[in-house]
């Protein structure tokens, strides 16, 4: 079952319809929106040079500083009496970013959010845990006002306040919960700690998880110890907030709500589109909202697009579970390699710990990447080629699963500079 | 057990100044180093020592964030005659025991010969060598 005829149309209408709104959203933005009406013009463009999806590529980026820049509400495209509601980042680094919507944007973000409930079984007969943060920050209340809109009861948890949360778990007898990947195990432990029996003092069906990347292995272990579907659900504030995308019972990949906003995959070194298939970074383009329109908005996720047909029956392209953020991207002799994966490959290696820098350098034409990695501190021997074999292994590995060679250098625990209690992750000497 | 010395194999990157940390650590708390042998690989050091207070000196160490592993190893006095080495070396390899590493220091005159056997087969190397009357060292006459 779908939320949406819109989820399943032929790619012909599919496209016919994104192409009317993407003209509508260029002509809005380009009357109503200083910033991108000299972007325009600096590039030599006008709304009438979009006639195609493809000439989307003739358009400008918007970048995280563009709405810093523009802080507060700079790039707003409707009056101050249109707007229903606004949200902000958290600026850790520099002004925080703004985002309002109109009543109109509201229905939108109802209408994807009931699509990802959907995609999950939830129905008004479900009572949703809505233990996501509330506040400033988009999660809460963008699952709160959706499921409200369903007539799904929702309770607003929030997070925090573990062990009452776990009361009203089981006295409410919520069928579904929302929150991210490590409050979920978080619970849990604090479940059995408690005494719970988990699968039976719990009527959980399904669980709607996102704000964090979580691997595989840590989604099915989620799945499995609270005997529930695993919904991931990816968004950011910049474009609505959740339910830009989000998976279905059928697969890890994400269904993109691609009627409501436009996905592509670029070369974040390049910003070239890149085809379905190879990893980039997301670029997003807003095609139906009023409040806050963002052309070609750099989401710094990494991931990929398929178009391969979903069992599921709906038709949205899919992307891959964010994969790492292209600031951390490396690129070594041609081949992309992010930091979270070496991680994880190391994590399934006995003996060292996750605690690892990797060290770029030119070694003539070629680049040369050495990864020190800190032993484990259990890990001791008087045989040195017992240290020789670990360092193959797990060279071995890394060529296996990302197709680079490295050097591996097998360091003293807790011998990596920390910076902020955090080992300095990457090193590069390679002259850009 | 008798003839059991703690040997101190401890782990050490192969950059300026990691071994020297490692003797300002033991001579700091006035731990004696007997002997030290460095066993090299390009990355990383392998460092075995054998000190007048190992259950110290492991704990020390681990506390200034050394990885630090005891290995029984066995002392023999080198007799003043050619062939002593060749003897201790026969006598073994005669039972099929392998020897992994071995080396030699000097203490008051007196020179001695370390050796390192697979670590199960430990007590089976003594028994032979004391069938074969090697005299063997005990492990208290390197303790403070
Ligand atoms: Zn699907």
């Amino acid at each position: 079952m779908t939320f949406s005829k819109n989820e399943s149309l032929s790619s012909s209408n599919l496209k016919a319809l994104q192409l009317s709104y993407l003209k509508e959203t260029v002509l809005r933005v380009y009357h109503l929106v200083p910033f991108y009406k000299k972007k325009f013009e600096e590039l030599g463009i006008k709304p009438s040079d979009i006639n195609t999806l493809e000439d989307i590529s003739k358009l400008p980026f918007t970048k995280k500083q563009d709405l810093r820049d523009n802080y507060p509400f700079g790039l707003f495209s409707v009056d101050m009496d249109q707007i229903v509601r606004i949200h902000s980042s958290s600026g850790t680094t520099g002004k925080p970013t703004v985002v309002g919507y109109t009543e109109h944007d509201m229905d939108i973000w109802a209408e994807v959010m009931g699509r990802v409930f959907t995609m999950g079984g939830l129905t008004c007969k479900d009572l949703l845990h809505n233990a996501t943060g509330y506040g400033l920050f988009t999660g809460g209340l963008g699952f709160h006002s959706a499921a409200e809109r369903m007539k799904i009861a929702v309770i607003p948890s929030s997070t925090g306040f573990t062990s009452r949360q776990l009361l009203l778990l089981r006295d409410f007898g919520a069928t579904a919960i929302t929150g991210t990947p490590s409050f979920a195990l978080h619970l849990a432990e604090k479940a059995k700690a408690e005494g719970y029996d988990i699968k039976k003092d719990f009527k959980l069906k399904v669980g709607f998880f996102g704000a964090e990347p979580a691997s595989e292995g840590l989604k099915n272990e989620i799945a499995n110890i609270w005997g529930i579907d695993y919904i991931e659900v990816y968004g950011l504030s910049e474009i609505i907030g959740p339910g830009v995308a989000s998976s279905c019972k059928h697969s890890h990949l994400l269904h993109v709500n691609e009627d409501h906003f436009y996905p592509e995959i670029i070369d974040p070194k390049t910003g070239e589109v890149l085809e379905d298939g190879e990893r980039g970074e997301l670029v997003v383009t807003t095609l139906t909202k009023q409040g806050l329109p963002i052309i070609r908005y750099r989401t710094g996720d990494i991931t990929s697009i398929t178009r391969v047909p979903c069992r599921c029956g709906r038709t949205l392209c899919r992307i891959e579970s964010i994969v790492g953020r292209s600031d951390d991207m490396l690129v070594i002799n041609g081949v992309n390699v992010f930091p979270s994966q070496i991680e994880h490959v190391l994590s399934k290696i006995n003996d060292i710990t996750i605690n690892y820098q990797i060290i770029a350098q030119k070694k003539g034409y070629l680049d040369k990447l050495e990864i020190d990695i800190e032993l484990s501190e259990n890990f001791m021997s008087d045989d040195v080629n017992e240290f020789n074999q670990l360092k193959k292994k797990i060279e071995h590995e890394l060529l296996n699963a990302l197709y680079i060679n490295v050097d591996v250098k097998l360091v003293a625990p807790r011998s990596i500079q920390r910076s902020e209690g955090k080992a300095i992750r990457v090193i590069d000497k390679r002259a850009n | 057990m008798k003839y059991a010395i703690k040997q101190l194999s401890v782990f050490i990157e192969n950059k300026a100044g990691e071994l020297s940390d490692f003797t300002q650590v033991l001579s700091k708390n006035g731990i004696s180093i007997k002997s030290i042998l460095l066993a090299d690989s390009t990355d990383f050091g392998l460092v075995r020592t054998i000190v007048d207070n190992p259950e110290r000196a492991k704990a020390i160490l681990e506390e200034e964030g050394f990885s630090v592993r005891f290995t029984n190893v066995f002392g023999v006095k080198i007799e003043d005659v050619v062939g002593s080495f060749d003897k201790v070396v026969t006598a073994l390899a005669h039972e099929n025991i392998n020897i992994q590493y071995t080396y030699s220091f000097y203490e008051a005159n007196i020179g001695i010969f370390i050796f390192s056997v697979e670590q199960n087969s430990f007590e089976e190397a003594i028994k032979i060598l004391e069938k074969n009357s090697i005299e063997i060292v005990s492990a208290s006459h390197f303790y403070a």
